[in-house]
């Protein structure tokens, strides 16, 4: 029904929204009261919002292995189950929950290790797209040069940053700890506040957009 | 001339090879260690002296967001951040945002153990547990602890805690420590703590999270860690000798055959090599 699609979610976030903006604008004690019961709630709905999380990742998984019914698609589906299964288990079962000594073994002697192997294996193929990023010079299909300036860019500030934390260059090239922070501190930072006023500005037009009831996408899921 | 499928292969091998080369350039500080100085940059020296610079007996919040997955990134600001702050005698709250922080902390501090410092749990340091907190409930927080806490991580409640009796606020606070992993985040920070509070804020985050965190550096926040190479510098300007100083030396010569690669790339289209 459209009413509790629409005009219900709309309603609750236009009246939150106008009373925490009044708690900021104004003095008045009902306003800061209010702000404060709402912000309070919003870690009992991320909560919540953990769990339908957990529901809605196994209904994917679910429906991408009935559209596809094929042995990887049955691992994909199996595999966090079980997983999870064991966790929550243990987590709920084992006396001592979470502090537990098989908790503790599972979280630091799989969860973990498969975590860092994951980031390990990311920043692996993010320093390939670096290599691939920083080449200055590319031949198109005439066999011309083309210089790129956005690459030269990011493998000036880029190197400089990346060299100053270490100690070898810290060491033998005099003046990167000083040019690697005149990089971070100067360049780094116009840029970066620039970015942030661009987007403080762009978040009042949706902020102002969902009080109105305009931004459809904060009240409707596909 | 070589297919699609062919140059992807021939790709992959030699990106392949670096990353082995980096690994074994990583290993060889690791059996035979390097010792290079380290040098100390103003953020990380700011960090440091917002901590030590505080009054006695002020109270320290840590905003504890750690992730296990990234704990080789941070342990070390982490472990030199501790043996700083409980050195000098201060009480600390540490409230727990996301899920591996609660368990992170406890393993933490069973290695840097605050009672041989002299705490005691409960008057000292109290742990609060984990909380999906977000920007709003970092809000909260700073409006009234109690209204997203009433128990500390043992399930005692806030009121019967010697530390808490006085503090349901940020007007307890005196520095926040603001530690996260999600590189946008230094902005919760400053939104729902420098701005409406005027509060002391100092950050650790991840290496690639520092040049997001320098804009609001060092008017909003007084200082900042970001990566295991300022864990290294905080242990050297802390004097807190720690894991850092191996990482430093195994990043010197794994970062040569990056280096060797990005130069290789270059020169490459100039001698004649296929694309």
């Amino acid at each position: 029904m459209a009413v509790f699609r629409r005009e219900i979610p709309t309603a609750v976030l236009s009246f939150i929204g106008i009373v925490i903006l009044l708690a900021f604008f104004t003095t008045f004690d009902i306003f800061e009261t209010l702000d404060g019961v709402f912000t309070s709630w919003i870690p009992v709905v991320s909560a919540v919002s953990v769990g339908l999380g957990l529901i809605y990742m196994i209904y994917a998984q679910y429906m991408n292995y009935q559209r596809d019914k094929n042995l990887n698609n049955m691992i994909y589906l199996v595999v966090p189950l079980i997983f999870f299964a064991i966790f929550f288990g243990t987590a709920m079962l084992v006396p001592g929950n979470i502090s537990s000594d098989a908790y503790q073994w599972l979280y630091f002697h799989i969860y973990q290790n498969v975590g860092g192997v994951i980031y390990a294996v990311m920043f692996f193929t993010l320093a390939s797209s670096a290599i691939r990023t920083m080449r200055l010079v590319t031949k198109d299909p005439a066999g011309g040069y083309q210089f790129r300036l956005e690459a030269a860019a990011l493998m000036f500030g880029g190197l400089i940053y990346t060299l100053r934390q270490i100690p070898l260059f810290q060491v033998y090239l005099p003046g990167i700890v000083g040019f690697g922070e005149l990089i971070m501190l100067v360049p780094n930072v116009g840029g970066g506040r620039a970015a942030v006023i661009a987007a403080a500005l762009a978040a009042i037009t949706v902020g102002i957009r969902t009080l109105w009831g305009k931004e459809r996408t904060t009240t409707e899921v596909d | 001339m070589a297919t699609a499928r062919e140059r992807l292969a021939k790709a992959t091998r030699f990106y392949q090879i670096i990353w082995a080369l980096c690994l074994i350039g990583m290993f060889i500080p690791l059996i035979s260690p390097l010792g290079l100085p380290v040098t100390v940059s103003e953020p990380v020296k700011d960090y440091y002296n917002s901590i030590v610079e505080l009054p006695e007996g002020s109270v320290i919040a840590v905003s504890f967001g750690a992730s296990a997955s990234l704990l080789d990134e941070q342990e070390a600001q982490f472990l030199a951040t501790w043996k700083t702050i409980f050195k000098n005698g201060y009480k600390v709250i540490f409230y727990c945002s996301t899920e591996d922080a609660s368990i992170v902390i406890n393993n933490e501090l069973d290695e840097v153990v605050p009672e041989s410092f002299g705490y005691t749990y409960g008057e000292d340091y109290v742990i609060l547990p984990y909380s999906p907190l977000g920007e709003a409930g970092q809000a909260a927080f700073a409006q009234s602890i109690r209204s997203i806490y009433s128990t500390d991580i043992n399930g005692d409640p806030l009121n019967s805690i010697p530390l808490m009796q006085d503090i349901d606020n940020h007007e307890g606070i005196d520095l926040l420590i603001y530690q996260y992993t999600s590189c946008t985040d230094i902005e919760w920070a400053v939104r729902q703590w420098v701005v409406p509070y005027k509060t002391a804020v100092i950050a650790t985050t991840l290496g690639c999270c520092g040049p997001m965190a320098a804009p609001y550096y060092p008017t909003q926040i007084q200082g900042f860690l970001s990566g295991s190479g300022a864990g290294t510098e905080l242990e050297v300007v802390s004097g807190n000798p720690g894991p850092g100083a191996a990482m430093s030396d195994a990043k010197n010569l794994g970062i040569l055959p990056f280096l060797a690669a990005i130069i290789w790339m270059n020169v490459k289209p100039f001698i004649g090599k296929e694309d």
